[in-house]
């Protein structure tokens, strides 16, 4: 195909379209106002997945090892005999002080992988105290200043810094609405008692904004040493959180250092599957709506072709006796279409980008907060629009252009003479 | 020359019963010479024409344009041979009303494509001056009389050079004055530019001014009278 051939059968089709403006306006505002409502509702759906799965890996350490095992470890009598048929019977289980065995080499080996961070803790159920109120509370012994570099725990306080658990003699951090409870606040101190007996002094240096996912209003932080020695479990931990630098590894990474250690190591994947599974059918949803916006508007494109072929029928009868060839006569038409729905898809381009800034520009409130909408603005939306929309469009011109193909001149000439 | 040599070429619509158009029709056009197609209204005058212009497809018989046996072409290539052999001057004028009368005639020759822009515009530009259209070249049909879209349609048939130019009853809607220059044209087409035209014609004075008359009567051809004026000299 020349490009003169294009460029003369283009010239034809663009004077069609100019001709019938009132068609051709309704056909482009179709697909633009179809590609602009695409691009905002699929920055919307995405910005929020995205974010969604941002505060999902966030919200905890990638990979969390605790001390529970998935099965019962085997006893020496199966393992000294692999192959053999051994059937135990009435054997008793050596009662084991819980926690992680062997942690400092646990914890070397999840922060092999190049940039990782491990954090070691202790978690332990204790009872607050104050005039006659208790409240159990979840506490997790933390090293602040490593914990700080795998959680989001800083960006969580309403008030404080984890850095104060150092410097504070007994410092605690509760979430807000437990402390509305007990009626105390920052700088109170507070009694806690253990479930060994063992009773200390706490101090609040830090409030934890309500509504956090992964962490109840039940939790509370302190110096791991200090969690520890009130826990009555000196130098054990039961629990290593771990930040990876791609979080998409966590999954493969927790399966090894489970096979490794014997540990239940989780990856945020295997603890959010659901979430994750809901994602896929949102998207799912998503796309088959807007996909649906773009086909529909790229009816207006059929439409237009098609009458534009009926009217010109003439022309194409005249344009076929004097030499144009059916190909042609065709892809006049499928050019009308093809035009139709780039102009459409550039008139949407600005129609969503128009869109997001309004939609980017909204304050929600939520939990206090007054935030923006999450969009997700990438160019792969603004070019699954156009792919879309154009493929669509051709369809929808291409079925009408086809009957252009089979006018037959002499059918036309012999009507009008 | 033998531009076109018609051998017992016949058209037949399909149907319950089948309507014959055109049957057994034979003759040789020569290039130079006017020819006219005459007859009553639906005797198969126009039909002749279409199957001539490779326009329609004969259902019998053979047609040679220029010795090409044009029995198995293709579509496409029916439609080559159209735009390199054939001009067509219809009754009405059927231009394409959105473009110019320039833009009209560049048309076929765009299409063909064997001119540079610049040259295809001379072109253009020269055919149009040639009917005396030279100062309406940027009108589109709707500014121009019904005589002028005519001469437009007739500088539109010479774009590529045809050997053949075929008018089906093109004075129809014109008056006489008008009707005499596109009788002149086509005289002029056919002596002086050594074309084969051929005109389906209901004007006597047209009929009267061809080198050949074929006479038509319920789809077959009656006579042929090669008695006309050839090389006469152009009378207006």
């Amino acid at each position: 195909m020349s490009r003169g051939r294009t460029g003369l059968l283009a010239g034809i089709a663009i004077k069609h379209l100019v001709r019938r403006q009132r068609q051709t306006v309704v056909a482009v505002l179709g697909v633009a106002v179809g590609v602009g409502f695409f691009l905002a509702v699929s920055a919307m759906m995405i910005g929020s997945q995205r974010d969604f799965i941002d505060r999902l890996i966030d919200a905890a350490p990638h990979i969390i090892i605790s001390d529970e095992l998935r099965s019962p470890p085997p006893q020496p009598g199966t393992s000294a005999y692999p192959e053999g048929a051994v059937v135990l019977r009435g054997y008793k289980t050596r009662s084991e002080a819980r926690g992680l065995r062997d942690w400092p080499a646990i914890l070397a080996a999840a922060q092999s992988p190049a940039g990782a961070i491990a954090s070691p803790s202790l978690t332990g159920g204790i009872t607050l105290r104050l005039s006659g109120r208790q409240e159990a509370l979840a506490i997790i012994g933390i090293e602040p200043a490593i914990e700080d570099r795998i959680s989001t725990i800083s960006d969580r306080l309403r008030s404080g810094h984890l850095a104060d658990l150092e410097s504070t003699q007994g410092g605690l951090v509760i979430g807000e609405e437990l402390a509305t409870r007990l009626g105390i606040g920052m700088g109170d101190v507070v009694a806690a008692r253990s479930p060994s007996g063992a009773t200390r002094s706490l101090q609040i240096v830090g409030l934890l904004k309500r509504g956090q996912a992964g962490l109840s209003d039940q939790s509370g932080f302190m110096l791991l040493r200090e969690a520890q020695s009130l826990l009555g479990r000196p130098f054990i931990i039961n629990r290593i959180g771990v930040r990876l630098t791609d979080p998409y590894q966590a999954e493969a990474i927790a399966s090894g250092l489970e096979q490794r250690f014997g540990y239940k190591a989780e990856s945020w994947q295997a603890r959010s599957a659901d979430f994750l599974s809901l994602l896929v059918t949102r998207n799912v949803i998503m796309y088959s709506v807007v996909s649906a916006i773009l086909l529909v508007a790229s009816f207006g494109i059929y439409t237009a072709v098609s009458n534009s072929v009926t009217d010109k029928r003439r022309d194409i009868a005249i344009l076929g006796a004097i030499g144009f060839s059916r190909g042609d006569l065709q892809l006049i038409f499928v050019i009308e279409g093809l035009i139709l729905a780039l102009a459409g898809v550039l008139l949407g381009w600005l129609i969503g980008y128009g869109l997001m800034a309004i939609l980017g520009s909204l304050r929600f409130p939520i939990a206090g907060d007054n935030q923006h909408l999450p969009l997700d603005r990438s160019a792969r939306q603004y070019l699954i629009a156009a792919g879309v929309s154009t493929l669509a469009g051709g369809v929808a011109a291409w079925l009408p252009a086809r009957k252009a193909a089979g006018v037959e001149p002499v059918d036309i000439l012999r009507g009008a003479a | 020359m033998i531009a076109l040599d018609a051998e017992t070429l016949g058209r037949t619509l399909p149907g319950d019963p089948p309507i014959t158009l055109v049957a057994n029709a034979s003759f040789e056009l020569e290039r130079g010479a006017f020819t006219t197609i005459v007859g009553p209204s639906g005797c198969g005058k126009s039909s002749l024409l279409y199957l001539l212009g490779l326009i329609d497809r004969p259902s019998t018989g053979t047609l040679r344009v220029e010795g090409l046996d044009t029995a198995g072409l293709s579509a496409d290539r029916r439609a080559q041979l159209r735009l390199e052999r054939f001009g067509f001057v219809f009754q009405f004028h059927f231009l394409l009303p959105e473009f110019t009368a320039l833009e009209n005639v560049l048309m076929p020759i765009r299409r063909l494509a064997r001119l540079d822009s610049a040259a295809a515009d001379t072109r253009a530009r020269d055919l149009l001056a040639s009917v005396g259209m030279a100062d309406k070249v940027t009108k589109t049909p709707d500014k121009l009389s019904g005589g002028e879209r005519q001469r437009v349609a007739i500088a539109r048939a010479l774009a590529n050079d045809p050997a053949v130019v075929l008018g089906d009853e093109p004075t129809g809607n014109l008056d006489s004055q008008n009707s005499a220059r596109v009788v002149a044209m086509f005289q002029a087409l056919a002596h002086e530019q050594n074309r084969a035209v051929v005109c389906v014609t209901h004007d006597q004075a047209i009929a009267a001014a061809a080198d050949v008359r074929i006479t038509m009567l319920d789809g077959r051809v009656t006579e042929i009278d090669r008695s006309g004026p050839i090389g006469r000299p152009r009378s207006m």
